[in-house]
């Protein structure tokens, strides 16, 4: 059976079946996108065991039967499932948060289809295997995100949320030249065929100019240092469940398509590229997390978190060793759960407090010790402290970063994960140390607690990465291996045999 | 807007709808081989819908459409999905197209009948649904009425929200930096 195409149609089948069949908020509807949330999530892990089973060589489905370079192919290995299970599972957590957050009589009723229509880009990104499908991948989930986005903003929220529309049309227009210029110079689309064309041409000018036009339209995704001005603004007009779904996926979407487009697809030759990226990712760092310092609501320090730690995956792979690449891919496991949990954390001391502005907020570790708990877990695995899971995604950036003797990128990347501990402090000292705010505290509903529990279950995820890093670290060094392998990237693409095995 | 007040233009606008939309039902059916092809027909289709509600006026346009147009796109890409799931029940890959070759047609000459042309059936009611949906909104802001007819309130916004229009002036910053 064709399995590689349901993790994008299951989706997209759901927002239909919400438009077409349940077209108001209601239980049942609830019921149905919670389920299929889920049934998306098992098979994402379905897939994921069939592709570590065979040891990270990827699986192809050629669509419509036309084989490889002619027609379009989906191509999951072990990078692609690893973020398939990730987008499932978040998308399944925020989907109940949000259930809990909204009671069914204020639901937005256009919010959970887009939401589906959401996973449905973020899963073709991952598994495309061909530059333009890849395009139309980032436009279905940038035309679903713009329209979450700004579905309940008000007038102020829509002046935040224009950069990020602006920019990020930008981007497509850019991404849209940029591929049209990869056909002309390579004469196909098809990645693995790229792979082969550009290889041919070695050191030639034109390959690098594809490749800086391409990261700059993905950095802009990611939001690496002079492109990530329409983040950190727009995300805190979101509310909790869906910043938490934004905040885990969008912008590692791009570190995603980074990895695929250095690893797979163009020559492991670009020097002068990896040199430009490694300052890069490190002022990305330092002056993101100056950015958090400054705010003083909860969202905002969040969001600026999300580029700060961007800098970090980036720096992984600008070191561009196979090991620099499975720490990324490890730092990038750990990062989406533990932001998507913080932001959930987050979200429940909202209701607690009944605002984020730190400011207004207090109180919290008196009135829920279990919530204060988890958020300092969290926040002690966002900076890094030994035995969390950020810990070990930082040593072996570190370690790769010390090997190579880039001695001033490293202290940079220790400066930010310092200040990062600092702007969390900020939270916990404001949020839930100080004394309760003059309107006290809300007792706890029970959609608080529920939301406890969510937020409960992400940081138990993020410990097990904490303390199973060996077994987490084998996955990625395995994903990162085959990411890094371009022959058998391309075998699997061209060969009868890889196509077998994907249906 | 209002409808325009012309008596040739009410006359006529009937048979230019029709003319529209024969020319547009022949592109779609031509798509298989040669220019033209489900997203172009209901580019056209729209198209003759936004000439009917600009001489007939928008409400009545909107009472008049026998389907709203979001629900006909949704069941547009609902066909286009399903006309590539069709091949799984015989073991082929998603999107393999089946074709039965038609020729001797008036007009047309051929046609290929398929699971391409189910594809192209579902991209046009998607292009259509959405072009007449987007320029009705519009339209209708323009001319000053809510985006929304009542009726279709509750499928848009939530119970908590206004219009847009209507909160545009008020002061709403919830972060309070």
């Amino acid at each position: 059976m064709n399995s590689l195409i349901w993790p994008f149609l299951l989706p997209i089948l759901t927002a239909l079946a919400c438009s077409l069949a349940f077209g108001l908020p209601g239980v049942g509807r609830r019921v149905f996108v919670a389920l299929s949330a889920a049934a998306q999530f098992v098979l994402a892990l379905f897939l994921a065991v069939r592709t570590f089973q065979g040891e990270g060589v990827p699986l192809v489905l050629n669509i419509g039967g036309w084989s490889a370079s002619l027609g379009i192919v989906l191509v999951l290995d072990g990078l692609a499932a690893i973020m398939l299970c990730l987008a499932t599972f978040i998308s399944l957590i925020c989907i109940l948060f949000s259930y809990a957050e909204t009671p069914v009589r204020f639901e937005q009723p256009l919010r959970l289809p887009l939401m589906q229509l959401l996973v449905a880009g973020i899963n073709l990104t991952f598994l495309t295997g061909d530059l333009f499908n890849l395009f139309v991948a980032f436009e279905i989930m940038l035309v679903a995100s713009y329209a979450l986005l700004t579905l309940e903003a008000n007038d102020q929220d829509i002046k935040e949320a224009f950069p990020y529309l602006a920019v990020n049309i930008f981007g497509s227009a850019l991404f849209l030249s940029a591929a049209g210029l990869a056909y002309a110079l390579f004469g196909t689309l098809n990645m693995a065929h790229i792979a082969v064309r550009a290889a041919e041409m070695g050191d030639a000018f034109s390959v690098k100019l594809v490749v800086v036009l391409l990261l700059v339209v993905f950095g802009i995704k990611a939001g690496i240092f002079p492109l990530y001005y329409w983040l950190p603004n727009s995300y805190p007009i979101l509310s909790f469940s869906l910043g938490a779904f934004y905040s885990g996926l969008l912008t590692k979407v791009g570190v995603y398509v980074i990895l695929r487009m250095l690893c797979t697809v163009f020559p492991h030759t670009l020097d002068g590229i990896y040199g430009m990226l490694s300052w890069l990712a490190g002022l990305t760092m330092l002056l993101a997390v100056l950015g958090a310092l400054s705010r003083d609501f909860i969202r905002g320090i969040l969001s600026f978190h999300i580029v700060s730690q961007i800098g970090y995956m980036v720096l992984a792979i600008a070191f561009f060793t196979p090991l620099a690449i499975a720490a990324c891919i490890f730092y990038v496991i750990h990062h989406i759960i533990v932001k998507s949990s913080l932001y959930l954390i987050g979200g429940t001391g909202l209701f607690y407090n009944r605002s984020d502005s730190l400011a207004r907020m207090g109180g919290l570790a008196a009135a829920s010790p279990w919530l204060a708990a988890l958020f300092l877990l969290q926040a002690l695995s966002l900076a890094g402290i030994p035995p969390l899971s950020g810990f070990w995604g930082k040593y072996l950036i570190f370690a790769t970063g010390l090997e190579g003797g880039r001695y001033w990128l490293v202290g940079a990347a220790v400066l930010a994960s310092i200040l990062t501990l600092i702007s969390m402090l900020k939270i916990w000292l404001a949020a839930f140390w100080q004394p309760a705010p003059e309107g006290g505290v809300s007792k706890p509903t029970p959609p608080i607690r529920a939301m406890t529990v969510l937020a409960g279950v992400m940081t138990c995820v993020s410990l097990g990465i904490g303390f199973g890093a060996e077994p987490v670290f084998r996955l990625s060094r395995v994903a990162a291996e085959s990411l890094m392998n371009q022959s058998q990237y391309q075998e699997a693409v061209f060969s009868r045999l890889g196509k077998e095995a994907g249906q | 807007m209002k409808s325009v007040n012309s008596f040739m233009l009410r006359a006529l606008i009937g048979l230019v709808f029709l003319l529209v939309n024969i020319i547009s039902i022949y592109m779609l059916l031509r798509g298989h081989n040669l220019p033209g092809g489900g997203f172009i027909g209901g580019l056209m289709t729209g198209m003759s819908f936004i000439l009917l509600g600009l001489v007939r006026g928008w409400s009545e346009l909107q009472r008049e459409l026998p389907l709203p147009p979001l629900r006909m796109a949704a069941f547009g890409v609902l066909l286009a999905i399903l006309s590539g799931l069709a091949p799984l029940l015989w073991g082929q890959a998603f999107l393999t197209q089946f074709n039965f070759h038609w020729t001797g047609l008036p007009l047309l000459g051929e046609l290929h009948v398929g699971t391409p042309l189910l594809f192209d059936c579902g991209v046009f009611f998607l292009v259509g649904g959405i072009t007449v949906k987007l320029v009705i909104v519009l339209a209708r802001s323009t001319s000053g009425l809510p985006a929304f007819t009542p009726g279709e309130t509750p499928y848009y916004a939530s119970t908590l929200e206004g219009g847009i229009e209507e909160t545009a002036n008020e002061e709403g910053d919830a972060h309070a930096n």
